[in-house]
């Protein structure tokens, strides 16, 4: 009502211009007609020009920032063109470390404390949803235990008959024991770019032992088992080598992010004459306080025999994902110290194995401790160089670690428990100490711990083999065999 | 109210404007007109208006050809204000080892280090090392002297030594090191079954030999540390085996000391640069190998002395492109001048893919699986497939990206399904990463004979070890 007055009276009168206006409705409807026009034009207008800045605006944020330079755009061009390989297949992205639980490391016997690191390994249960493509082919019954394969109760006889009808693979080699190197990754690219580069440098490391040391690698990169996936996936890669090659003695398991640091050690075999699985670990963590990182499953030696397939069968029941890896890690849980929350893993699993069928089992396994056939990094990577400088390859034990094993640190995964640049340049350093003492018997050294760029130490001469002689590591264990 | 209010002022100043117009433009032309033509004015305005902003938006986004794109703005504006670093070389078709990275960054990089430490003397010429001209004695006092390191583990098997390698740094594009990693696996595996070592190079050992040329001075290393070793077999990291049951024929080369794959016609008769391809070759460790690196190395030393090396090859060889010296192009301008020299002792191989140029292999895999078997090696069942020009690790290859892993995969997977079937298993497809089951698991797994009898194949089989010179 009160508008109708003030309309009137603003159409009525007391302005001066609409009074030219104001003769008649005629007027009056077309002032209001013209106004509508242009409000809806200038309305047009705002939409169109916001919805063009829009899509300058998408069209310009691609190109990045300011002051960019090329290099940013063909990276972006190439992200684009690799992202279809990477996006493949959604296993890749399931548990993808063969080795992925997060095993914070027991300190030496001395420290009894809880291992400071034991962080909520968050990746295993994050776990996006399993591979979409197939569904389950068998439903994995939890009240059938599951198996690896046909029971085979005769592996020692067959395998003794196989050596004698095969005497050109026999499995002692130059008095060694005819070892394989079993390790691997995961099939598809790593969450980051920089993980494969790792992998590649610590492949490189094994390659390089293994030829001085005349053992064989096997690299695995396919999931045998869909059922028995991340961490369990050596499970049956390990059994299938078994069966595949009787002429092999030991079965070497190592972690992917496991490096040797003493390229010149070698394992004392003849100390395991009567055991079947040697692994480090300590045996009062292991019988005392049945603690979760007594042992370490990153780095094993199992021998080729029926007491290891038949370990294998009774290892692998926790294992198949889904429901029973679930329940079975409450159960670990709830059996070992300070075990966090998560779903079973296959080193719980055998530290649980182990403590509760202890006649069976423990009088064919050597806890070693005595060198670092697994050396947690955390410990080590920081005293290479005074390592260097007070001693010498050949120990293997803390004053020049075998192994250095970096637990937790994922570096293909996403979700490591360890600060990234810290594993990273540990990872570097100790490969760097490593290949010094591969490169020595060319002459050449790294720059540094973390540089990748080497220089000479030895001039070249007419006679190198002189330093052949005095340098190649084969040689000096030939010399020292009895 | 105030609407009411503000919505006549508005009206009011239109109203003003609008006499201003139409006493103006109704004295010409009238009032009905005049109307229309403001009208038109003003859609004419938001015409153009967006006209401008289409252009802008889609010279942003897809870029307007000759009149650039913003990106190509702003990087003018950038090599206006800061000197140009070296550009990419000029594209072309040849492998490229990853041992020293590609030149540019090698040169820029690595050079700095080198310089520090020795100084090469310009006016000295470059050698790869002190001269050394006994090493055939040398080497077989050493033998002599050593027999648990023979240099043949088989009658007719001698020891061999792979070598392969890539760049210090990470790669440039994001997965390069995937396909790095996939591509040792592969090699690790027919290495495995064939009894042969592996050494894999991370290390640039000498800067002035940097990018493809980096394989000399890690040859010539090699061959002097281990004299136990009769053949070193250089691989590109880009090649990769896709027939694992393939065994090199050792006693065609009894009599030879470099054997790669290429045309005699094409060498000698055509000088042709692609005549012979020195992404994967054989040289045996002795004396005529020494002096033929130190032949060879001349044209190799970065910066000056490579760009005017590279006018020569380009000049005297069919085909070249015009770029600095490559040590392929090298080698054939070497042969093909040298032959009475060097002829007689090179094997130019082509009756098996030694190299197999990826191009025209990767599209028939399935044929291949449906006609024919592992073992053959040649273009019914390739040994080596050379992914040649696609640089997995860099920036700028000769194909495009995605062919070029999508294909790498492929080869992968065609090679690594004859792994798999040794232990009963196969990949889903020649591009799927999963595998499947194809053979069943047994209680008698001694009795399963694997197809192509990889298991346990002759050729890997222990005897007696004698020393062979």
């Amino acid at each position: 009502m009160v508008q109708d007055a003030l309309r009137t009276s603003g159409s009525g009168g007391g302005l001066p211009t609409t009074a030219v206006w104001n003769g008649g409705g005629r007027g009056r409807g077309f002032l209001r007609g013209w106004q509508v026009q242009n409000t809806s034009i200038n309305i047009k207008i705002m939409i169109l020009c916001g919805f063009v800045t829009i899509l300058v605006l998408l069209g310009t944020v691609s190109f990045g920032n300011l002051g960019s330079s090329n290099a940013d755009a063909v990276n972006q061009n190439l992200i684009k063109e690799t992202e279809p390989i990477l996006a493949e297949s959604p296993s890749a992205s399931v548990p993808t470390d063969l080795e992925e639980l997060p095993k914070p490391e027991a300190n030496p016997p001395t420290d009894l404390e809880e291992p400071p690191i034991a962080e909520e390994p968050s990746k295993p249960e994050a776990n996006p949803p399993p591979e979409l493509e197939e569904p389950p082919k068998a439903e994995v019954n939890p009240n059938v235990t599951y198996t690896l394969g046909p029971r085979i109760t005769n592996w020692d006889s067959q395998r003794k008959v196989w050596l004698n009808q095969n005497p050109g693979f026999p499995s002692i080699v130059n008095g060694k024991a005819r070892i394989l190197l079993l390790t691997g990754s995961p099939p598809g690219p790593c969450d980051k770019p920089i993980g494969d580069y790792y992998l590649l440098k610590t492949v490189k490391n094994k390659i390089d032992y293994c030829r001085i040391h005349g053992i064989e690698i096997v690299y695995n990169m396919a999931h045998l088992d869909e059922e028995l996936s991340g961490y369990w996936t050596k499970l049956p890669m390990i059994r299938r080598l078994m069966l595949s090659h009787p002429e092999v003695e030991w079965i070497w398991w190592m972690d992917s992010d496991a490096l040797f640091t003493d390229i010149l050690f070698e394992i004392p075999m003849s100390r395991y004459e009567k055991h079947n699985l040697v692994i480090h670990g300590y045996p009062d963590l292991l019988f005392n306080q049945k603690s979760w990182v007594a042992l370490n499953t990153g780095v094993f030696l199992l021998r080729n025999c029926q007491w290891s397939l038949d370990l294998l069968d009774a290892w692998a029941p926790m294992g198949p994902k889904g429901p029973i890896r679930d329940e079975a890690g409450k159960v670990l849980t709830a059996y070992l110290k300070g075990r966090p929350a998560f779903e079973a893993d296959d080193q719980s699993a055998l530290i649980y194995l182990l403590l509760s069928q202890k006649e069976k089992w423990m009088e064919k396994v050597y806890v070693e401790n005595q060198y670092y056939l697994h050396g947690f990094w955390e410990g080590l990577v920081d005293k290479y160089e005074e390592m260097i400088e007070k001693y010498h390859p050949g120990l293997g034990d803390e004053r020049w670690p075998f192994v250095t094993h970096f637990v937790g640190c994922k570096p293909c995964g996403s979700y490591a428990d360890y600060a990234e640049e810290r594993c990273f340049k540990g990872m570097e350093r100790a490969f760097n100490f490593a290949d010094n003492q591969v490169l020595k018997l060319y002459g050449f050294s790294h720059m540094g711990l973390l540089s990748p760029k080497v220089k000479r130490i030895r001039n070249e001469t007419v006679s190198p083999l002189e330093f052949v002689d005095k340098f190649d590591i084969r040689r000096t264990h030939e010399e020292t065999k009895p | 109210m105030e609407t009411q209010i503000l919505s006549l002022k508005n009206r009011e100043d239109i109203d003003e404007e609008e006499e201003d117009y139409r006493t103006m433009i109704e004295r010409c032309l009238g009032p009905h007109r005049c109307r229309r033509i403001q009208r038109a004015l003003r859609h004419l305005k938001v015409t153009v208006l967006c006209l401008v902003l289409t252009v802008v938006v889609l010279r942003g986004t897809i870029g307007a050809g000759k009149f650039g794109t913003p990106e190509q703005d702003l990087d003018e504006i950038h090599q206006h204000f800061q000197p140009s670093r070296k550009r990419a070389e000029p594209h072309r078709v040849l492998e490229e080892i990853q041992t020293g990275g590609d030149s540019s960054s090698s040169t820029s990089g690595d050079g700095n280090s080198a310089g520090k430490e020795d100084k090469p003397d310009p006016n000295k010429p470059y050698t790869l090392g002190p001269k050394i001209s006994d090493w055939d004695e040398q080497r077989s006092d050493w033998l002599a002297k050593n027999p648990t390191f023979p240099n043949f583990i088989g009658p007719n098997k001698p020891r061999v030594l792979l070598v392969t390698g890539s760049a210090p740094k990470p790669c440039e594009n994001p997965v390069g090191d995937h396909y790095l990693l996939k591509s040792i696996k592969n090699k690790i595996d027919y290495c495995r079954l064939h009894g042969i070592e592996i050494f894999y190079n991370m290390a640039l050992l000498d800067a002035e030999m940097a990018g493809f040329w980096a394989k000399l001075p890690l040859i010539r290393k090699l061959l002097l540390s281990h004299p136990e070793v009769e053949f070193l077999w250089w691989m590109d990291s880009d090649a990769m085996f896709t027939d694992m049951a393939f065994e090199l024929p050792w006693e065609r080369y009894k009599e030879y000391n470099l054997v790669m794959h290429g045309w005699n016609e094409m060498v000698y008769d055509e000088k042709n640069w692609i005549g012979l391809n020195t992404g994967s070759f054989l040289f045996r460790n002795n004396q005529w190998a020494l002096d033929l690196l130190d032949t060879w190395a001349p044209m190799g030393p970065k910066g000056k002395i490579r760009e005017e090396a590279g006018k020569v090859l380009t000049r005297e060889l069919k085909g070249r492109p015009v770029f600095e010296a490559d040590d392929q192009s090298a080698m054939v301008y070497l042969l093909a001048t040298q032959r009475d020299t060097w002829g007689n002792k090179v094997y130019l191989e082509s009756g098996y893919y030694l190299h197999g140029y990826w191009g025209i292999l990767v599209d028939r895999y399935e044929e291949m699986i449906e006609n024919y078997h592992p073992g053959l090696g040649d273009h019914r069942w390739p040994l080596v497939t050379h992914f040649v020009g696609c640089k997995p690790c860099g920036k700028f290859g000769d194909y495009p990206v995605e062919r070029c892993l999508k294909q790498m995969d492929r080869a992968f997977n065609f090679g690594d399904n004859q792994i798999l079937q040794i232990y009963g298993f196969t990949h889903k497809s020649l591009a799927s990463r999963k595998v499947k089951r194809v053979r069943n698991e047994t209680s008698n797994p001694l009795e399963m004979k694997d197809e192509l009898g990889l298991l346990h194949p002759a050729f890997k089989a222990v005897k007696l070890q004698t020393n062979q010179v």
